[in-house]
């Protein structure tokens, strides 16, 4: 028995080895940038990064002001773009970055993308106020639905991101959630790769459903007074002038109308086309998903918002 | 999958995360009992396979339960008795409770379904409704199992156990309970009742068999039905050659998938100290059906052999029983593996190919290792080996479709002109592993599985086979698929 229990022990070693070898040259997982929290609380990545996505198809990487992205060559007739894993787009190259298309299409313009996978609205607007300082001509904020009600810490408490407890208005800053062990995990490659193929479900499903015996109400009816507190907090803190909302096709057309009826720039994204958006395995846009809003965004752009952009 | 529904709720396969956690605590803990405490080993057994087989839907033990008390009581009193009518009657009571488990989960519904298609054939209607049953996982294999012992007891073969415990470890024993192989009371009751040693070169192998059927399973099985199902979900769509690209896909994908599960079954018994039967020996080097059937489900096949063929005559009667006892058992063997005609009509095309051999007495022609001592087949092997494997591939058809219709379209459009057109569907990949699959079945075909003796490599060769099948299996893991044979 123990020459057995020795044998296995000396094997796996030795496969965990080799596992880590094929990983790391095969790019079976995707390398995974650090986070850090810049000094104005804002949770972004360690600038001069790069790595490959899965596969090793392309390279993603962080500029240094430590966003996803190439930096524009001048930051004159600037155009920012804030948002999450959407805009943040690790999976697909540079060339299907919203900055890339929307300069081959308007070229008179400098893009700038400021993204991080899991944003909430209120730290887009957190992250647009600094970009205020570069004087853009206009702020695209890609937002939606799950975007908005997670900028609520009432509606679902999350430490990892910045949110607006609307009993209180304060703006609870996120914090780096579990920073040690995530660099050990995306470090030993072989880990991370069995993490992301096999991943733990440790969800306990409830049989009792408190919605069954109460009237379904849809979420935005739910929770409308505290999205409501959240604009009005919004519209109170921050420069919204040189803002638009651009909302993913999803978003629940209630939310709209309630940015629309406070005066709020808005572009609605419209994916109702034949050809598909996304991916087959990941609702994140694929480069011909990202030409279609890029296309949308300048249309938009340039009918709704000449003011903005001249 | 034929008509046959299955619903299963949270699953241990042997495939799975929960299940790479549950093998190593049972085999630490039986270890640490201690060969010495049988009885505490075979608690454990027991337990283990109760929590293994609850995890599927513990309501369902109450009928392994159940059948495991009736069989243990109707095996001691079958031993007090000798009057010849009250022990048949005590052993048609064990068969009447198993087969009726069986046919009520099992068969009910397809009954009722084909009394009532009668009756509206001749224009009546009969108005009996199906019931909503979930079929119990496994059910056909413990229920044989157990049903081999009171026969085995009732022809004096086998003295009956006082073991209820250890008796309850052979019926439930987790490793082969849901899948088979279907194990004989005289082989694997004994063993409960004997010191189990732990020896390192019985569990080295037991390993290197469950990383081969690992490998069968989750690389070949599971890639082979990802084209197999499409293939036979679209078959209109696609031209002949393609549909006998997915009909091999499928001969493919239910090999790797239930040999796979038998290898893996019968590598973690030798981790407990136990050895099963060996239920493939690799088929699809057959030369002709009769071997074919000699190589396949071998545990099925020769129960069916031992407790229904040769009770009804075998082949010792005349050329008329010859061919009703063929057709039983190739239809009751169809029948076996689910309620639908498609399987029935399986069990009889394999009658319809077997027959020629029986009645030419050439059924026992090919009972050799093929080509043996050499590399390579001669060309007759060859073209025998590819003529059996079609003639099964045919078969496999109706055993996949959904219905008889939908296999008679599917042939219809392989044997049509587009036969000789180019692949609409070539997975290369997929086809290559076959391939490394197939070569490494063949040069280890003289074992018991493809890798039992793989000793001969040097130490660092062997592990760095082990690592590429591995890595194998995890860069081909696809959708995980479920284990065919569980459904019957």
């Amino acid at each position: 028995m123990k020459k057995f229990i020795i044998n296995i022990i000396i094997f796996f070693l030795i496969a965990l080895v080799f596992g880590e070898v094929v990983v790391r040259m095969t790019h079976a997982t995707s390398d995974i940038p650090r986070r850090t929290i810049d000094k104005f609380g804002i949770q972004k990545y360690y600038p001069n990064q790069t790595g490959y996505w899965q596969g090793g198809s392309h390279q993603w990487m962080i500029n240094k002001l430590g966003w996803p992205g190439q930096l524009p060559n001048s930051y004159d007739n600037l155009i920012a773009i804030v948002g999450d894993s959407f805009i943040e787009n690790f999976m697909n190259p540079s060339a299907c970055h919203q900055s890339f298309i929307l300069k081959k299409e308007m070229p008179a313009y400098n893009f700038l993308e400021a993204a991080r996978s899991g944003v909430t609205l209120i730290e887009s607007l957190e992250i647009s106020k600094h970009i205020d300082t570069l004087n853009p001509k206009t702020i695209l904020i890609h937002t939606g639905s799950s975007d908005i009600y997670e900028s609520i810490s009432e509606i679902k408490y999350q430490t990892d991101v910045t949110q607006l407890s609307t009993d209180d208005k304060v703006l609870q800053r996120g914090k780096l959630k579990s920073p040690g062990l995530k660099k050990v995990l995306y470090s030993w490659k072989l880990l991370y790769y069995f993490y992301n193929r096999f991943p733990l479900n440790l969800t306990i499903n409830s049989t009792k459903s408190t919605e069954n015996r109460t009237i379904v109400r849809s979420k935005f009816e739910i929770h409308e007074t505290r999205v409501r507190i959240l604009l009005d907090y919004i519209k109170d803190h921050y420069n919204l002038d040189n803002k638009i909302f651009v909302f993913k096709p999803s978003s629940e057309k209630d939310l709209v109308d309630m940015f629309k009826s406070l005066g709020l720039n808005t572009i609605i994204l419209d994916s109702s086309e034949e050809s598909s958006w996304t991916f087959d395995y990941d609702s994140h846009w694929t480069c011909y998903g990202h030409e279609r809003v890029a296309n949308q965004i300048k249309l938009a752009l340039i009918r709704d918002f000449p003011n903005l952009i001249n | 999958m034929g008509n046959t529904s299955i619903e299963l709720c949270t699953n241990m396969f042997f495939n799975s995360i929960e299940f790479f956690i549950f093998l190593p605590i049972v085999f630490s803990l039986y270890w640490l009992i201690g060969a010495k405490n049988i009885k505490s080993q075979n608690f454990l057994i027991v337990l283990a396979s109760y929590v293994f087989y609850g995890w599927w839907d513990w309501r369902f033990l109450s009928l392994i339960l159940f059948s495991s008390i009736v069989d243990y009581s109707i095996g001691l009193a079958l031993d007090k008795q000798n009057k010849s009518s009250y022990r048949k009657t005590l052993l048609w009571i064990s068969i009447s409770v198993n087969l009726g488990f069986l046919g009520f989960f099992k068969y009910y519904n397809f009954f009722i379904d084909s009394l009532r298609d009668s009756f509206t054939f001749f224009g009546a209607d009969l108005n009996i409704s199906t019931l909503n049953i979930i079929l119990p996982v496994g059910i056909s294999f413990y229920t044989f199992q157990t049903l081999s012992y009171t026969i085995d007891v009732f022809n004096k073969k086998l003295k009956p156990t006082k073991d209820i415990v250890g008796f309850m470890a052979f019926v439930s024993f987790f490793p082969q309970l849901v899948a088979g192989p279907i194990e004989r009371a005289t082989n694997l009751l004994p063993q409960f009742s004997i010191e189990r040693k732990f020896v390192y070169r019985d569990a080295v192998n037991g390993l290197r068999q469950i990383l081969w059927g690992l490998f069968k399973k989750i690389v070949i099985a599971d890639n082979c039905a990802k084209y197999a199902n499409l293939i036979f979900n679209n078959h209109t769509d696609y031209n002949g050659s393609t549909l006998l690209l997915g009909a091999f896909f499928f001969a493919f994908q239910i090999y790797g998938d239930f040999s796979g599960y038998s290898d893996i079954a019968i590598g973690i018994s030798r981790l407990f100290g136990f050895n099963l039967k060996r239920n493939f020996a690799y088929p699809y080097f057959s030369r002709d059906i009769a071997e074919f059937w000699r190589r396949w489900h071998i545990s099925l096949s020769t129960w069916f052999r031992d407790y229904l063929y040769i009770p009804l005559g075998g082949s010792k009667g005349g050329l008329k029983m010859k061919i009703r006892n063929t057709f039983i058992i190739f239809i009751v063997s169809g029948l076996w593996h689910g309620a639908n005609w498609t399987f029935i009509i399986w069990g009889a095309l394999n009658a319809f190919y077997f027959l020629p051999l029986l009645l030419t007495n050439r059924n026992r022609v090919n009972t050799d290792l093929i080509a043996q001592g050499n590399y390579f087949p001669s060309l007759k092997e060859a073209s025998q080996m590819f003529l059996t494997f079609l003639l099964t591939t045919i078969a496999w058809v109706f055993f996949r479709a959904d219905s008889v219709g939908h296999a008679i379209s599917y042939l219809q459009h392989i044997f049509s002109s587009s036969l000789f057109f180019k692949f609409e569907i070539f997975p290369s990949t997929i086809l290559i592993l076959v391939m490394f699959f197939l070569i490494t079945e063949w040069l280890g075909r003289s074992g018991n599985y493809a890798l039992e003796k793989i000793d001969f490599l040097f130490k660092p060769l062997r592990w760095a086979f082990y690592i590429l099948l591995i890595i194998l299996m995890f860069s081909f893991t696809g959708e995980e698929q479920q284990f065919i044979y569980f459904q019957f």
